[in-house]
């Protein structure tokens, strides 16, 4: 079972993403998609506590990418996953400090990484 | 927590058949899911009462189970399809009895490349019976 303030957090996310930053319902959706990955890959660990996680959220990615997912698709979804937790940082500081600012950056930068090993 | 065991068909439109797959596995409300599902309240709570999958907490709140739902949609799917049978040499569907029948005195007519026209009585009412078959053969007329 994945944990719901997780998903709750998410949709929030989501709610902000609408009414401040103006995206539209189709960007909305595709975000959803995207951070789906990130509540998968998260499990039943609080978000604040997902450093911890063995598995790294870009490996975990590219090991599903194996089976059907795109480069671009990838790194779109790294990208997505980044701009929610440097948001839910800004947003819940205390309960996201264990979070560190350089472990968010590299969520996207490992994947390009990656790319070039590939 | 308690289960729900009401079942029955319902009818899902199609745009849920799509998103339904996409629940994650974890407990929802039903206000979460009508939204994630892009149906009104009102609806899922039917469906609900309908027999979808759902339980109750000590407080008598009710949580769906995202890959419990999804499944139980995929079944409403399911049930709704008609049952399909693959009529047999020989056999054919009499408009008059409504129902399939084994063709008498049946014979096949060319039409056009290997499609053919077998022509023959109903055993029940005595009327005509049709049937288009493909690739005819002589196993395609019934016995007597």
């Amino acid at each position: 079972m994945l944990d719901r303030q997780n998903y709750l957090k998410v949709k929030l996310f989501l709610k902000f993403s609408r009414d401040v930053r103006g995206r539209s319902s189709v960007q909305i959706s595709n975000d959803f998609e995207h951070l789906k990955a990130l509540l998968i890959w998260a499990g039943s660990q609080p978000f604040g506590s997902v450093p911890t996680i063995n598995t790294s959220l870009p490996d975990f990615l590219f090991q599903k990418g194996e089976n059907g997912l795109d480069q671009a698709e990838l790194q779109n979804i790294l990208n997505t996953n980044q701009s929610f937790f440097l948001w839910v940082k800004a947003m819940f500081p205390v309960e996201f400090q264990n979070v560190r600012l350089n472990w968010i950056m590299k969520i996207s930068a490992i994947m390009e990484g990656k790319e070039v090993i590939i | 927590m308690s289960e729900n065991q009401n079942t029955s068909n319902c009818r899902i439109s199609r745009n849920v058949l799509i998103k339904a797959p996409g629940l994650l596995p974890m407990l929802y409300t039903p206000r979460e899911i009508a939204e994630d599902l892009d149906v009104p309240e009102t609806t899922l709570r039917d469906w609900l009462n309908h027999g979808a999958p759902h339980s109750r907490d000590e407080s008598n709140h009710i949580w769906i189970d995202g890959k419990q739902f999804a499944a139980w949609v995929d079944n409403q799917r399911n049930a709704r399809k008609k049952p399909t049978y693959q009529l047999q040499a020989g056999e054919g569907f009499c408009m008059h009895c409504n129902t399939i029948v084994t063709i008498q005195n049946g014979e096949i007519h060319p039409v056009k490349g290997h499609l053919s026209h077998l022509k023959g009585k109903c055993p029940i009412c005595g009327g005509i019976v049709n049937r288009g078959i493909w690739n005819a053969g002589s196993s395609e007329l019934p016995q007597g």
